[in-house]
Formats: structure tokens, sequence, C-alpha cells
């Protein structure tokens, strides 16, 4: 039974292990130091070719505990030094937020100025002359583009988006950008590429839950068993399962709002590296454009409360 | 005044976190750190306790202080804009205005989004009476800065100090859009809309400061602190609203007249003299005297 198993898994590890000698953690050694409980469960139906569970719940496989001291651990502990290191390299890079003009200022807070007005408009403190008057002035302003920090456009001259590249403010926000994604893929290279040199060739740990067969392939990379449980997965699936996971722990270790986030950073890219940063070359015309008409749509909202308060007053004292 | 140097550290964070401009205080409480050499226990707040310490000093008269606390500050931090702010004031307290005024533009001109020196600047002028000058700037800093509830309070003093009503009103109006809750920008609106001659508008504007400052019990007790006030902002703006009907279709601002005004003069009457009973000899006499007026 000893031999059997050892042909079939040592199959996919001898080569490396060939390779480079004893030492390498290339191997699935089942040890039989410990008396380890039989391999097979007492279950006939189960009994099969050496070492594979037919559909009982019983572990069929007994791992070598160097694997877990010498694989599992260090993976982890890797990639836990390398996020706090990947964190402080990005709070080194970042550059202090450059100033703007009192024109950008201006515009940035003219949308917040709008959502001001508009968020008071059914509980209004003013009466509804003072609100119009502000609404309206603030339409026409965005209406002629007086908000924005290039001032008005021209006469005859189309408003053109502002682009990117021409703009240098924004162009330094995406290259901090481009920054921060190469200090985070980087060291995920590297570490991806250790593992599939170092720790290939074997399992690791058996996942908790059932998959099915279509992960085989990519959980199971670089063993040739067509046969063995999916839930025992290689390796690299552990580094990806951490690559997920440790963001909880970057989090109590680096306290909160921290750059580590690699998951996060990975679903953001495709649109962080597609449309500009933070708003910055956002096309404030159109916006302000279309906020006029959430305006008028405010201004019909508008409601004093001053307008029936005499009653509500003589109503509260019992005088009505 | 006596005092030891624990209760001079407590009061220390008190203003500190309070932000009191109480500069006697903190001057003697700060002369009590630095007689028993105290400035390591402080910690990190001491660079916050020289600050304070820097405008007390300013306040009290004696610039000598604020020097001295400015050295320290700015060895710790240069180049800082809260430090070049402290050396502004201490320009204004020590030299001319226009040497002030030279500065604070110096500063705006190498960046121009400082908010503390603008904010000096205007106050400066201000102080020198070039009111023109100030409503301008101010007026830019309050576009600019949209959010910033005390510029458009400031506003509102300076245009009320030169008697143009209706823009006070139109930046209070702002100031309300702002802090909708606060119930003493109301009452400075009413108090100003009382004065320019809009006598619905500071009706309605007392009653709003009442419907938010007393609550909800119907049969209320003696009204307090500002609430009085709006009382007897409802009973001389009922009072004279019915004696000159014609104010009540006159409103700049197409405010409605309320109704039920002898309705709400009564009961504002009555508030009043509740407030009065309750108070201490010389203002229930007065509260009572004004009632009959």
């Amino acid at each position: 039974m000893f031999k059997e198993v050892r042909h079939l898994s040592s199959r996919s590890c001898m080569g490396r292990a060939g390779r480079a000698g004893a030492g390498r953690f290339g191997d699935v050694r089942v040890t039989t130091r410990h008396n380890p409980p039989p391999l097979l469960s007492t279950d006939d139906a189960s009994r099969g070719i050496g070492g594979f569970a037919m559909g009982s719940s019983v572990p069929s496989l007994f791992l070598d505990p160097q694997i877990r001291d010498w694989v599992l651990f260090p993976i982890t502990l890797v990639m836990i030094l390398v996020g706090i290191l990947r964190h402080y390299v990005v709070v080194l890079l970042q550059s202090p937020p450059k100033k703007l003009t009192r024109a950008a200022i201006r515009e940035q807070r003219a949308l917040v100025r709008s959502n001001v007005l508009r968020a008071t408009s059914s509980n209004s403190p003013i009466p509804f002359s003072f609100y119009q008057s502000i609404s309206q002035n603030l339409s026409k302003a965005f209406e002629a583009g007086t908000y924005l920090k290039d001032g008005p456009p021209k006469e005859g001259e189309t408003p053109t988006p502002p682009n990117p590249l021409s703009d240098p403010a924004a162009m330094d926000g995406m290259m901090a950008g481009m920054k921060t994604q190469m200090v985070m893929m980087v060291p995920q290279m590297i570490i991806m590429g250790w593992i599939n040199f170092f720790f290939e060739g074997f399992v690791l740990i058996k996942l908790p839950f059932p998959l099915t067969l279509g992960f085989k392939s990519m959980l199971q990379r670089g063993i040739q068993t067509p046969d063995m449980d999916v839930r025992w997965v290689s390796s690299l699936s552990w580094y990806f399962l951490n690559f997920f996971g440790l963001n909880g722990l970057y989090r109590i270790i680096l306290g909160g709002d921290e750059a580590a986030d690699a998951a996060q950073n990975l679903a953001a890219s495709p649109f962080a590296m597609a449309t500009p940063q933070a708003g910055q070359p956002q096309d404030f015309n159109k916006l302000l454009k279309a906020e006029r008409d959430h305006l008028e749509f405010a201004e019909g909202l508008h409601k004093w409360i001053g307008d029936d308060i005499e009653t509500r007053v003589l109503k509260k004292y019992g005088r009505l | 005044m006596a005092m030891d140097l624990p209760s001079a550290l407590h009061r220390l964070a008190h203003y500190r976190t309070h932000n009191t401009r109480a500069s006697r205080q903190i001057f003697e409480a700060g002369a009590v750190v630095f007689r028993n050499d105290a400035l390591g226990k402080l910690g990190d707040d001491n660079w916050q306790f020289f600050e304070t310490l820097a405008l007390a000093a300013v306040d009290v008269g004696r610039p000598d202080i604020t020097e001295e606390c400015l050295r320290h500050l700015s060895a710790q931090f240069p180049d800082s804009p809260r430090v070049q702010c402290l050396e502004g004031i201490l320009k204004e307290a020590t030299e001319s205005a226009e040497v002030a005024l030279r500065y604070y533009q110096a500063l705006l001109d190498a960046d121009p989004s400082n908010v503390a020196a603008w904010k000096r600047q205007i106050s400066v002028l201000r102080r020198l009476g070039r009111t023109e000058s100030a409503v301008e700037e101010l007026s830019k800093f309050a576009d600019t800065f949209y959010t910033d509830v005390e510029a458009w309070l400031e506003l509102a003093d300076l245009y009320a100090s030169r008697n143009q009503y209706t823009s006070a009103l139109q930046s209070l109006s702002h100031v309300l859009v702002l802090a909708p809750q606060n119930p003493f920008y109301v009452l400075q609106a009413a108090e100003t809309a009382f004065t320019a001659e809009d006598v619905p508008l500071a009706l309605r504007f007392f009653l709003m400061v009442i419907d938010m400052t007393d609550d909800a019990e119907t049969d209320t007790p003696t009204p307090a602190g500002i609430t009085v006030r709006a009382w007897y902002g409802v009973e001389l703006a009922a009072a004279r609203l019915e004696a000159e009907p014609r104010l009540g279709s006159q409103s700049p601002s197409n405010t409605r007249s309320p109704e039920h005004l002898s309705k709400l003069r009564k009961l504002a009457q009555d508030m009043i003299q509740a407030a009065g009973k309750s108070a201490q000899g010389a203002e229930a006499e007065a509260s009572s005297a004004w009632l009959r007026r």
C-alpha cells in the first residue's frame, strides 16, 4: 500500500526532486513514523486504488508535518511581511497633495454648494424669494461657466473636455496612481514566481468545502493525478487564499486606511487605469450643467418652515 | 491669583479642548508652567501650548512672550502656515497695520489658497476701516470657501454695520442654508429683518426661533435664554404690524403677514411676564414696565 501511494504521487514530483536532490520540499512523503490511522476507511466500498477515498469523508491522504512547517507557515509569513513592506513603500512614495489655486478650489466646491442648497429645500429655513434668488444665481453661473477654473468659455470656442495628458495636475495624479500600481504588482509577481518554482508538485492543504472538477486544473497545477479529490490543493492556491484573506490582518496591524489592500487594488485597477483619478479631470462643465436640472427640481419642492408657523406655535401653546 | 501646577495644566487642557479665549487665565497658567519648568509634562501638547500662549500674550499686551513662543515654534516647524499666521498677528500687534498687510499680501502671493492669511488680511482691513476692500475680499473668500459659516456671518455683520440690510439678509440666508439647526442665526436674521423694516419676515423668523428652542411640553413653564429674546421680538413685531397694517402688505421679501396677530401678541406678553417673574429684582421690574409701555 505504501509503495502504491508512493508510486502514484512521486510521478509528478520526480522531475523536480530528482533534479534538485534531497532536501527540497518537493516530495509528498507519506510517513509511517507516527502509526498513522489506516489510509483507507474500513468501509469496503471505499477501498480503492491506494489512498483515494471514494465518496467517504475520512481523510485519505496523510501529509508530512514538515510540509506544514516548511511551506504553509513560510508562505503566510512572507506574504504578511511583504504586505507590510508594500504599505510603507507606498506611504513613502506618496508626494504631498499639491496646492490648488483659488479658482480650482472654487470649481471643486461648486457642486457641494448646489448640493447644500438643494438639501434644505423641502424644509427650508429661508423664504421662497431668498431661496429663488440664490438658486437662480447659481443656475445662471453654471450655465455661463463662471465657476470653471479657467473661466467661462470664450465666444465661439467649443468647450473641450479636459485632456489628462495636457493638464499637468491630472498627469501628476495619474503618475501617482500608476506608481502605486507598480508597487503592488511587482511583489505579487515575485512571490508567485517563487512559489511556482519552489513549492510545486505537491498538495499542501485540504479545503474544507467541496468543489467541482473544473477547479482541478487551476488548484492542482503541476500534479497529474486525475482521480484525486479536488479538495486537495497545491501551494499556489494557498497563495491565492492568503492574497485575498490577509486584508483583515493588514487592517489590524497597520490600522485602518492602509495601502496594502491588494484585492481592493486589483479590483479597482482596471477602472483606475482607464478613467482619470479622483475626479480631478472631471468634466465640470458637463456636471454643472446637469446640476441645473436638479436645482430647478429642488426649487419646485421648496417649502418654507415659516409659512404657517403662527398657527403651529399658537396651537402648541393652546391658544388656537 | 495663585495657582499650582496641576490646576494650571488642567485649565490649559480645558481651554485647549474648548478653544476658549480666556487670555488672562491662559497667560497666568502659562507663567506657572514656566516657573515650575514643567514644559516636559505637556508632552506632545507643548506646541499647541506655545500657540495658545502666544495668542494670549498678544491679547494681554506682552508681545515679548509672543516672540519667545514664536521662536520655539518656528524652530520646530519651519515654513508652517500656522506659524506664519502667528507671526502676522504679532506684527499686527506691534507694528503698523500697513506692515502687517504687506506681510499677508506676500504670504498670499506665495500661496493664494492660504486660508489663515486671507482671513487675517480681511480682519486687518476691517479694523482699518477700509470696509469696501474688506467686503470685496470677504465676498471673494465666501465665494471660494462656500461652506465657511463664519465668513458669511462676518459678511452679514459688515453689511449691517454699513446699514446695507438687504445684503446682510442675503448673507444670512446663506448662513441659514448652511446651518439650518442653529437658532442663534435665525434670531440674527430676525433682528436684521426687523431693522430693515421687513416686519412680517421678522415676525416669522422670531416664531421660527421659538419653535426651535422650546421643547415639546405644551404648557411650557417659563421660557429661558434666547427664547425670551424671541418672545420680545414677537411682541414688538406683532405690535408694529397691528399699529401699521400697511407694513404687512409691503414686505420687501413678499412675505405674507401672519394671522391671529392679537393672539400672538397676547401669548408673547404672557410668556414675557412668566420669564420676568422668574427673574430677580430689577429684571422683573423692567420687563413688566416695558409691557405696559
